[in-house]
């Protein structure tokens, strides 16, 4: 009815007919698609974060029995955007004893991967932008790159906290990639691949008529790995219960507290942009992205991964206003000493059901 | 086309890597420094992929960028003074240093000129995942064992030195 | 101009050349680890430029490249432990006051 995939195809095609005309080959025509596509990717993660902005403060308000933004605009809708216009127009404060490069930098360098990480999610059935084959090891690589923007902004900073806290910062993210990793290493090998869009692919159909076949139904296995995911995945976004980098009663406000402006406004985005990549993520590795009614019938496949992605987010959204913050050390304790042994069982188990599935 | 376009990738790429070594090896900030190589090592995955191979580009990611330069920028600013920016940062046997490096360069670049001209590329580039997890499962099924053992004993000798004196019991 | 093997030789020759440089004349200690990065990383784009142009057949140039990344980490925290405990003992990270076993 509304599926997208065929309508981007015959533009693709009217495309390359249109291009080599103009006497261009089709790789030019390819090329000039691509682009198009990373354009509305970076379109969309821009503006995601606005409505995430938004989705936090409204859902927080009612957890907590108040009403949240209500004044710009219809339900304060337009308060995010009330905010962005402030930031950008606030002054670009940079401290004296830091080093001015790295201070323009590191903002960039924390946001710019989160813009290639969403090139191999499908964002439904025929809609990758493009198929990579080893689509959730780029993901976890890319994404690990944010760290090094993290200690930039620390040493930007030009102060002893600021640098105390990217170094915490970077050292929990560090410590969170192992079991984020291992979880998933589970889905890979029961699926025997990783692009994203086979994974996607090869969680449609139904268990005795009616149990779909996604990863997380699977027994114990897709239970544990979708546990040890969702809390890695809180913790390599800096959020709560995991927040120390940045909370505000704690270091001020980390390695961002000397950012100003437009440079705090890109890490703003670059959590809520983070946030939607990992459930963005664990929709497609754990509930079978775009598999829902069939296409043609009641709604298209994009509208059913939204639909998974946003249950993440409010996931995290209501984790963020109900479990109190983890110290430093009782973090890393909890990972290193239970996720990640918890990880390599996951991991056993699943090698076990693979033995036991032949 | 292609060719001429996967030319032009390459040149940019070799450009930029042979800048930002330069970077690393001159800088007088140690931390520009490390952030230099960060990046060099972000173009020498790209040229991995260049090369066809998917997966070591993705590891080389992973394991050199998001592992290794991280702990190299935690000693960089663990181990910072306050007037380390205005300290030069080479030392007095620079002109024999460089005299070395460039013939040592010079020697391999005629070389390989001279032996390996003229080579291209005759397999399109393919996934590598499965073909590397079986080579390493299989015919170097050893080697990744001794290197497990490797990885424990750096493990176990990098734990050792961040404990106190006390806690060594000594 | 086809892309050809030499073309990547080349390119890691100088970066080994400039790894070489930078190993013998930074004072910082770091400065000399990092240069010994460079170093591993030119060997490895020559692992994968010959697997890829002479026998692209077969994976063995990638196999070894991802024995050379993993030993390059355990070496990098292994070194970086032992710089970071000198620190501590002498306060300082220059090679020119590491040389009590001078002599």
């Amino acid at each position: 009815m509304l599926e997208l995939a065929p309508i981007l195809h015959k533009a693709f095609q009217s495309l390359t007919v249109w291009v080599v005309a103009h006497g261009l080959t089709p790789l030019a025509a390819w090329i000039l698609a691509k682009a198009i596509q990373a354009g509305v990717i970076v379109l969309l993660v821009s503006l995601v974060p606005i409505v995430l902005v938004y989705a936090e403060r409204k859902v927080s308000a009612f957890m907590q029995a108040r009403l949240g933004p209500m004044n710009v605009g219809p339900y304060g809708i337009f308060q995010t955007v009330a905010d962005g216009i402030k930031l950008i127009f606030k002054e670009d404060i940079i401290p004296i004893g830091s080093d001015r490069l790295v201070h323009l930098l590191a903002p960039m360098v924390v946001v710019a991967p989160v813009f290639v990480c969403f090139a191999p999610v499908p964002f439904g059935i025929g809609l990758v932008p493009i198929d990579l084959d080893i689509g959730v090891l780029f993901i976890f690589a890319v994404s690990g790159i944010s760290a090094i923007g993290i200690l930039m902004a620390g040493w930007g900073s030009g102060n002893k906290f600021s640098m105390l806290g990217g170094l915490r910062g970077a050292a929990q993210l560090v410590s969170y990639e192992v079991p984020r990793v291992l979880s998933v290493v589970p889905i890979l090998m029961l699926y025997g691949t990783q692009s994203l869009r086979a994974i996607a692919l090869a969680q449609e159909g139904r268990w005795h008529g009616f149990l779909p076949k996604w990863f997380i139904f699977y027994p114990v296995v897709g239970q544990i790995a979708f546990l040890i995911f969702l809390i890695a995945a809180v913790a390599e976004t800096n959020r709560t219960p995991f927040d120390i980098p940045e909370a505000e009663s704690e270091l001020v406000a980390g390695f961002h507290t000397e950012f100003s402006g437009l440079k705090f406004a890109l890490f703003f985005l670059s959590e809520y942009a983070y946030v939607f990549l990992a459930s963005a993520m664990a929709a497609v590795l754990f509930f079978g992205g775009g598999d829902g009614f069939p296409a043609g019938g009641l709604l298209p496949s994009w509208v059913w991964f939204l639909g998974k992605t946003s249950f993440m987010v409010f996931l995290f959204l209501w984790f963020r206003w109900t479990f109190p913050r983890l110290r430093v050390d009782r973090l890393m304790h909890f990972c290193w000493t239970f996720l990640l042994p918890w990880s390599i069982i996951n991991i056993s188990l699943a090698g076990l059901m693979i033995l036991l599935r032949r | 086309m292609e060719q001429s376009l996967l030319t032009l990738i390459f040149g940019v790429m070799a450009a930029l890597l042979i800048g930002l070594s330069i970077v690393v090896v001159t800088s007088r900030s140690v931390f520009r420094g490390a952030i230099a190589l960060t990046a060099a090592l972000g173009v020498v995955a790209g040229l991995f992929v260049l090369l066809g191979a998917d997966f070591v580009a993705a590891s080389q990611l992973l394991i050199y960028v998001g592992g290794i330069m991280i702990i190299m920028l935690f000693v960089v600013m663990l181990s910072q003074r306050p007037r380390d920016h205005m300290d030069r940062q080479t030392n007095e046997q620079w002109v024999w240093g460089a005299l070395f490096s460039l013939a040592v360069t010079c020697a391999l670049i005629v070389q390989f000129r001279a032996v390996y001209r003229g080579i291209f590329a005759t397999l399109p580039p393919a996934p590598t995942t499965a073909s590397v997890g079986r080579l390493l499962l299989g015919d170097m099924v050893i080697p990744f064992e001794a290197v497990s053992l490797v990885l424990l004993a750096a493990l176990v000798g990098a734990v050792y030195f961040g404990l106190s004196k006390k806690e060594r019991g000594r | 101009m086809i892309l050809s093997l030499h073309h990547f030789l080349m390119l890691s020759a100088i970066i080994f050349g400039i790894g070489i440089y930078g190993a013998l004349t930074r004072r910082n200690i770091l400065g000399v680890l990092m240069s010994i990065e460079l170093m591993f990383n030119a060997a490895n784009i020559n692992l994968v430029a010959f697997n890829h142009f002479l026998y692209p057949e077969r994976v063995w140039g990638q196999g070894i490249v991802i024995f050379v990344i993993t030993l390059a980490a355990a070496e990098a925290v292994v070194g970086l432990s032992l710089v970071l405990s000198i620190y501590r003992t002498i306060k300082s990270v220059y090679t020119e006051k590491m040389n009590i076993l001078h002599g």
